[in-house]
């Protein structure tokens, strides 16, 4: 029977993604201490784009956590072991058990783990009497405690654990390079994962989201969250490329782009943030959809732009790749 | 322990090797009983079809991300199962495969074999910490090959995978049947695997390999290879849905569908000739073969509408819910 907690391990919710959860472990462990920001985008996680045609809240974490999470971490030379599944498989209490161990085990060498509570979160401790793990979410001060029978057991039917092993040093401007190369993919790309009647990814997310605001037709609570939530993606973005066009200024067009899109969320945010559904007239709401609109069609010219200028810096290797965008 | 093998494990190659390595480890561990052809059927690897443009011979094993395939199939054994794998030539590649040959080892500690792309699928079933050896099988040759730990996973194939399995639940059978059959009916409706276009699956399979013989432009060494393996999983579907009548109501119609469609494949041997000591498809009697495959392909079209309907009888929470997990572009 043993109690251990990580002392000094939390998450602060900033980047309102897996990011929030990568960054406080990388940081404690020391791996690497680059900013949120930065990690946004060496691992390419900030360039995702996804929503749900209605607008739902799950709009931002709807994508491959098995895919995506793993690369993220490979992407800036980081080891890690994950499962993920349904909760209501009948398989579900093996993995339980093996998922708590494992989470156990990483914490007896000093190291957290991310976890699906219903949010990425970190797993920094454990305590065996309680038969408890403890995480920190972001929002709440302290820790939160979670029975190990109730790991995996959220609102929607995923379980998700990640445990982060080992750093490999890799070349600073190889992860660089890559990033923008898989920028350039997640722009043009449906995640195949997702059906696209449902879904649209990139580039057709912001038509999709135009769509839903012009129609009148979306969920007006996932609509808040959805905006928040890529308004603090794109802002990392904007610091990423202006970050890395100080080392090429080639990139300076590009990182130029991303910042109008940054500004251009950062005002849709605020826009949504005044929104109340439940009081403000129908000629008051419609005004702010337009409004909306208005912002979205800014930004997506010049996502567009960047992401032009971005092939066009990262030409030889775009060609190189169109076939098998996985030769790296 | 310093050495561990495994006498217990006998790979013999029948089915498709992932399934003979599955079949292996398992039957040796005590983790399944019964005929292969039930583990074939009910972890849905029977109903894989995979046929590339030219028939290659890797089609047999290219019948999806592995992963992303084999984790369900195992699933509906009621196993725990973990794997990892990859681009042998990606950076994390070195730390990856030193951490598979702890999880391996553990894995034999345990008793337990573990499926390994050698390749095409064999199992590892003991290993020497003296010599840092595995000992590993493939099922056709007699004795077993040697792997040294820092080979692990460096192969012809620019990938490398391994797949461990663990503890077991109960999945009442007539549950892993129904998942089987939507599994089945999944690969049917699926045309092409997700990282190569030329590599067509399920109903466009058929039309790849007719499309093939036609026009006489195939590999020899795969064209046989295709024939024989389908026609063997043809034989283990018919063998398995006899058995799963038993247990789930509405399948007799599909098996009457592949009764009939072993009945024409099963000659499908007799369209091959040896030639300077290989085994060739008979040219002169490609169009008889293309008849019987497309006589094949609308009876099997006739029992996917069968699994059709049972499958809408029931309530079907993995495919209704979007997953977290599952089809990716490799990168």
């Amino acid at each position: 029977m043993k109690t251990h907690i990580l002392e000094g391990l939390h998450m602060k919710s900033e980047s309102m993604s897996y990011i929030d959860a990568l960054h406080a472990i990388v940081d404690y462990q020391g791996w690497n201490k680059k900013s949120k920001a930065m990690l946004s985008g060496m691992t390419v996680t900030g360039f995702r784009f996804t929503v749900n045609r209605n607008l739902f809240e799950e709009s931002s974490t709807a994508y491959n956590w098995m895919a995506e999470n793993l690369l993220a971490a490979d992407f800036i030379g980081i080891t890690a072991s994950q499962q993920a599944g349904f909760s209501f498989s009948a398989t579900f209490p093996l993995y339980q058990a093996y998922a708590v161990q494992s989470m156990k085990d990483s914490i007896d060498q000093q190291r957290g783990s991310i976890i699906w509570k219903d949010q990425f979160v970190i797993v920094t401790g454990y305590d065996d009497e309680q038969q408890s793990l403890y995480y920190s979410d972001g929002n709440m001060p302290g820790l939160q405690r979670l029975s190990y029978a109730e790991f995996g057991r959220n609102d929607a039917p995923y379980w998700y654990f990640q445990v982060l092993e080992e750093q490999i040093e890799l070349d600073e401007i190889g992860i660089y390079q890559e990033s923008l190369m898989q920028a350039i993919y997640k722009w043009e790309t449906h995640d195949p994962m997702l059906p696209s009647s449902e879904y649209a990814c990139g580039r057709a997310a912001y038509e999709a989201m135009i769509v839903a605001l012009e129609s009148g037709v979306y969920d007006h609570v996932g609509v808040q969250r959805v905006i928040q939530d890529y308004a603090a993606s794109k802002r990392d973005i904007g610091i990423y490329m202006s970050q890395l066009s100080r080392q090429w200024t080639e990139l300076h067009p590009a990182s130029l782009h991303y910042q109008y899109v940054s500004d251009n969320f950062e005002k849709m945010a605020l826009v949504v943030q005044e929104l109340n559904f439940e009081n403000h007239l129908a000629v008051r709401i419609k005004s702010v959809e337009e409004e909306l609109t208005q912002h979205l069609m800014k930004a997506a010219y010049h996502e567009e732009l960047a992401v032009q200028a971005l092939k066009e810096y990262m030409q030889e290797r775009v060609v190189n790749r169109a076939q098998d965008i996985g030769l790296r | 322990m310093t050495s561990v093998y495994l006498e217990g494990v006998q790979m013999k190659r029948e089915s498709k090797s992932f399934i003979d390595s599955l079949y292996a480890i398992l039957t040796a561990a005590d983790l399944f009983s019964g005929p292969k052809y039930m583990l074939s059927g009910l972890s849905g690897m029977a109903f894989k079809f995979s046929v590339h443009e030219q028939l290659w011979f890797m089609s047999v094993s290219a019948y999806g991300e592995w992963g992303t395939v084999h984790q369900p199939a195992v699933d509906n054994l009621g196993l725990f199962t973990s794997y990892d794998g990859g681009r042998n030539r990606h950076p994390t590649f070195r730390y990856y495969q030193q951490d598979a040959v702890q999880w391996i080892k553990a894995s034999l500690d345990q008793g337990i074999g573990v499926i390994y792309w050698i390749p095409e699928f064999g199992v590892i079933h003991g290993y020497d910490d003296e010599d840092e050896i595995f000992w590993v099988q493939n099922g056709v040759n007699a004795g077993s090959q040697v792997v040294l730990y820092d080979n692990l996973g460096i192969n012809s194939t620019p990938f490398w995978y391994v797949q461990m399995v663990g503890g077991k639940v109960e999945v009442p059978v007539e549950v892993a049947i129904l998942e089987a059959i939507r599994m089945a009916i999944d690969d049917w409706d699926t045309d092409h695997i997700l990282s190569n276009a030329s590599v067509a699956t399920g109903r466009m399979a058929y039309t790849f390999l007719i499309r093939a013989l036609n026009l006489e432009s195939f590999d020899e060494k795969g064209a046989v290879y295709i024939l024989r393996s389908y026609q063997y999983s043809r034989s283990e579907i018919r063998d398995f849905l006899q058995e799963a009548c038993l247990h789930l109501g509405g399948l007799q119609e599909a098996l009457s569908s592949y009764d009939q469609l072993n009945e024409i494949v099963v000659p499908v041997q007799t369209y091959m000739i040896m030639q300077d000591g290989h085994r060739k498809i008979d040219r002169r009697r490609i169009p008889e073969l293309v008849e019987i495959l497309i006589q094949a392909t609308a009876l099997e079209e006739e029992a996917m509408r069968v699994f059709r309907h049972i499958s809408s009888q029931y309530p079907d929470p993995i495919r209704s819910t979007v997953p977290r997990w599952g089809k990716h572009t490799p990168r």
